[in-house]
C-alpha cells in the first residue's frame, strides 16, 4: 500500500514541486499518474523511493515509513520496490540475461537462483530469443523489457514505472502496458507515470492528475483528459 | 561468497582499467612506508647504540702529571665518594701509550712521530646515570690535578639530536609522499567510480547497500595500500639484515635491533595503509555514491 497525507516538496530555491498531496493507493492496484511536463509526476515517483526527501507530510511504502526512514535504510525500501525509468538504463557491456541477472548478484543471491529467476523473468516479459544480445542490438521496446524484468527481479510489491513508453511507438507502448497489467493482475501493485493519453483512456484504469505540483483528480476508471 | 567474488571481481576490473595509475599508486605507498620504515629502524638502531656507548666510560678526567700522585690518588677517592659514581678506574700512563698505539695502529707516522711522555694519566669515570656528567663537571671545576675533562655525553647528546632531526625530516618527507599517494588513490577510485556511474545508479535502484557498492573501491584502495607497504616494509628488513652482514656492521656503529621492535614497527605501519586505503576510498567515492 502507498499513503500519502499532505505531502509537498519545496526545492532549494523555493520551486514547489509538490504541493499537500493526500492519496492512497491499495495493494494490486493499477494506478495512472498523469499530468503535462513539470507537474511533478517524476517527484512523486521519486519520492515513494526516497530519491528525494518530501519536505513535509507523512509517507507510507509497502509498510515504511519513509519520511521516517534513515538514509542508510533507503536500501531495505528500494528491496520492497521495482523502479522503471524512461531510459533503460541498461549496462552496454552486458547481455539482456547479464542486465537482468545483475540486480540479483548485487543482492548476493547464489549463481543457481540467479540462472533460474532470470530465465522465469526472460520467458515472462517475452524476451528468451533476445537474451544473448545486447542492448544496442535491442529494440526500444526490448530494451524497455529487460528494465523491466531487471525492476522485478526482487519480487517488489509495488512496480513504480516512469514513462516507460515515452520513447517507445504506440504499438510498442501498447505491449508495454499489457506487460505491466500481466504483472499487476500477478498481485503486483503498478504506478505509472505517462502523458500518453491513448494508452490512459484506452485501459480505463485509476488515474491521478497532477498540475503544478498539485492532485487535481482522482478517477476511477478515469480518462487522460488533455486541455 | 557470490558477494565477494562480485567485489573481488570489480576491484581487480578497476584496477585493470588504470594500471598507471595503480602502479604510481603503490610506489608512492611504497616508498613513503619505506622511509617511515627505515627511519625509525634507524632512530632505534642509534639509540641501542647510544645505551651501549652509555654503559661504558662516561668521563674522562685527564690529570697534571705536575701534581703528586698522592693528589691524583685523594681525587679518585672523592669521585668514588660521589653518589652518581659507579666506578672509578685509574689509568696510567704507560696505558695511555698502550691504548694510543691500538687506536692509531694504522698510522705509523704519527706513532713514530708522538711524543708519549706527553700523553698524561687519566681517571676513566662510569656514572649511575649518564646524563649527569655536568655535575661531574662542576665539581672538578678548578680543581689543581685536573688538566682537563672529556665527556661522552655530549657527544652522544649531538648524535641524539642529529638522529631526531633526520627522523623529523624523513618523516615529514614520508608524510608528503604519503599525501601523494592518498590524493592518488582518491583520483583513481574517483574516476573509476565515475566510469561505473550508471551501474552504481542501477545498484542504488534494486536496493544495493551503500556498503555494497563501496566495497569494490574500498578492496582496491586497501589492496594499492598493502602492497605498497608489504613491499616497502620487506625491502626495509632486507636493509637491516644486509647492513648486519656488511662493512657497516664492523665500524663502531653496531647494527642491534630487537625483533619484536621490528615486528611491532611492521604491523603498526601495515595498520596505518589499511586505515590509509579506507579513508581514501571513503573520501574517493563519497560524492559519487551519493549523486
Amino acid at each position: 500500500m502507498i499513503k500519502l497525507e499532505n505531502v509537498s516538496l519545496v526545492f532549494q530555491g523555493g520551486s514547489v514541486a509538490l504541493s499537500n498531496i493526500t492519496t492512497k493507493i491499495n495493494d494490486a492496484e493499477f494506478v495512472y499518474l498523469v499530468g503535462h511536463s513539470g507537474s511533478g509526476k517524476s517527484s512523486l515517483l521519486k519520492i515513494l523511493y526516497k530519491e528525494y526527501e518530501a519536505t513535509k507530510g507523512d509517507i507510507e511504502v509497502a509498510g515504511l515509513d519513509v519520511n521516517e526512514l534513515p538514509k542508510w535504510k533507503t536500501p531495505l525500501l528500494r528491496r520492497k520496490l521495482g523502479i522503471v525509468t524512461q531510459e533503460p538504463q541498461l549496462l552496454e557491456n552486458r547481455t539482456a540475461f547479464e542486465n537482468i541477472a545483475f540486480a540479483l548478484e548485487v543482492m548476493g543471491v547464489d549463481n543457481q537462483e540467479i540462472d533460474d529467476k532470470t530465465n522465469t523473468l526472460l520467458e515472462l516479459v517475452d524476451i528468451v530469443e533476445n537474451a544473448y544480445k545486447y542492448p544496442n542490438q535491442l529494440s526500444g521496446g526490448e530494451q524497455t523489457r529487460v528494465s523491466i524484468a531487471r525492476a522485478l527481479a526482487n519480487n517488489p510489491m509495488i512496480l513504480l514505472c516512469d514513462e516507460p513508453t515515452g520513447n517507445l511507438d504506440p504499438d510498442l507502448s501498447i505491449q508495454i502496458v499489457s506487460l505491466l497489467e500481466k504483472i499487476n493482475r500477478a498481485g503486483t501493485t503498478v504506478v505509472m507515470a505517462t502523458h500518453d493519453s491513448s494508452i490512459v483512456n484506452r485501459r480505463k484504469k485509476r488515474v491521478l492528475e497532477l498540475s503544478k505540483g498539485k492532485l487535481i483528480r482522482d478517477e476511477q476508471e478515469g480518462n487522460y483528459i488533455t486541455s | 561468497m557470490n558477494k565477494l567474488s562480485y567485489v573481488a571481481k570489480n576491484a581487480i576490473l578497476n584496477m585493470r582499467r588504470s594500471p598507471l595509475i595503480v602502479f604510481a599508486t603503490i610506489i608512492s605507498v611504497l616508498v613513503s612506508s619505506f622511509l617511515v620504515f627505515t627511519t625509525l629502524s634507524a632512530r632505534s638502531i642509534v639509540e641501542n647504540n647510544t645505551i651501549r656507548w652509555q654503559n661504558g666510560v662516561h668521563v674522562v678526567v685527564f690529570l697534571d702529571d705536575r701534581v703528586t700522585t698522592t693528589a691524583h690518588k685523594q681525587l679518585q677517592e672523592s669521585l668514588e665518594s660521589y653518589p652518581e659514581v659507579r666506578t672509578v678506574e685509574y689509568f696510567t700512563k704507560a696505558e695511555a701509550e698502550e691504548e694510543f698505539k691500538v687506536l692509531f695502529k694504522d698510522q705509523p707516522e704519527l706513532l713514530s712521530e708522538v711524543d708519549y711522555s706527553t700523553l698524561p694519566s687519566s681517571l676513566r669515570v662510569n656514572l649511575n646515570n649518564p646524563s649527569d656528567y655536568q655535575l661531574i663537571l662542576e665539581r672538578m671545576e678548578g680543581n689543581p690535578a685536573v688538566k682537563e675533562i672529556r665527556t661522552s655525553g655530549e657527544a652522544i647528546e649531538r648524535l641524539l639530536n642529529l638522529t631526531n632531526t633526520l627522523v623529523v625530516s624523513a618523516t615529514s618527507f614520508a608524510f608528503l609522499i604519503g599525501f601523494a599517494a592518498f590524493i592518488l588513490i582518491i583520483n583513481t577510485l574517483r574516476l573509476a567510480a565515475y566510469s561505473k556511474k550508471k551501474e552504481i545508479k542501477i545498484m542504488r535502484l534494486v536496493g544495493a547497500s551503500a556498503t555494497y557498492i563501496r566495497l569494490p573501491f574500498i578492496f582496491e584502495a586497501v589492496f594499492e595500500s598493502l602492497i605498497g607497504t608489504s613491499i616497502a616494509v620487506g625491502l626495509g628488513w632486507a636493509v637491516i639484515e644486509y647492513s648486519k652482514s656488511s662493512v657497516v656492521a664492523d665500524s663502531i656503529f653496531d647494527i642491534t635491533i630487537s625483533d619484536n621492535y621490528l615486528i611491532y614497527l611492521t604491523l603498526a605501519l601495515l595498520l596505518s595503509s589499511l586505515m590509509f586505503g579506507l579513508i581514501a576510498s571513503f573520501v574517493g567515492i563519497r560524492k559519487v555514491i551519493n549523486d
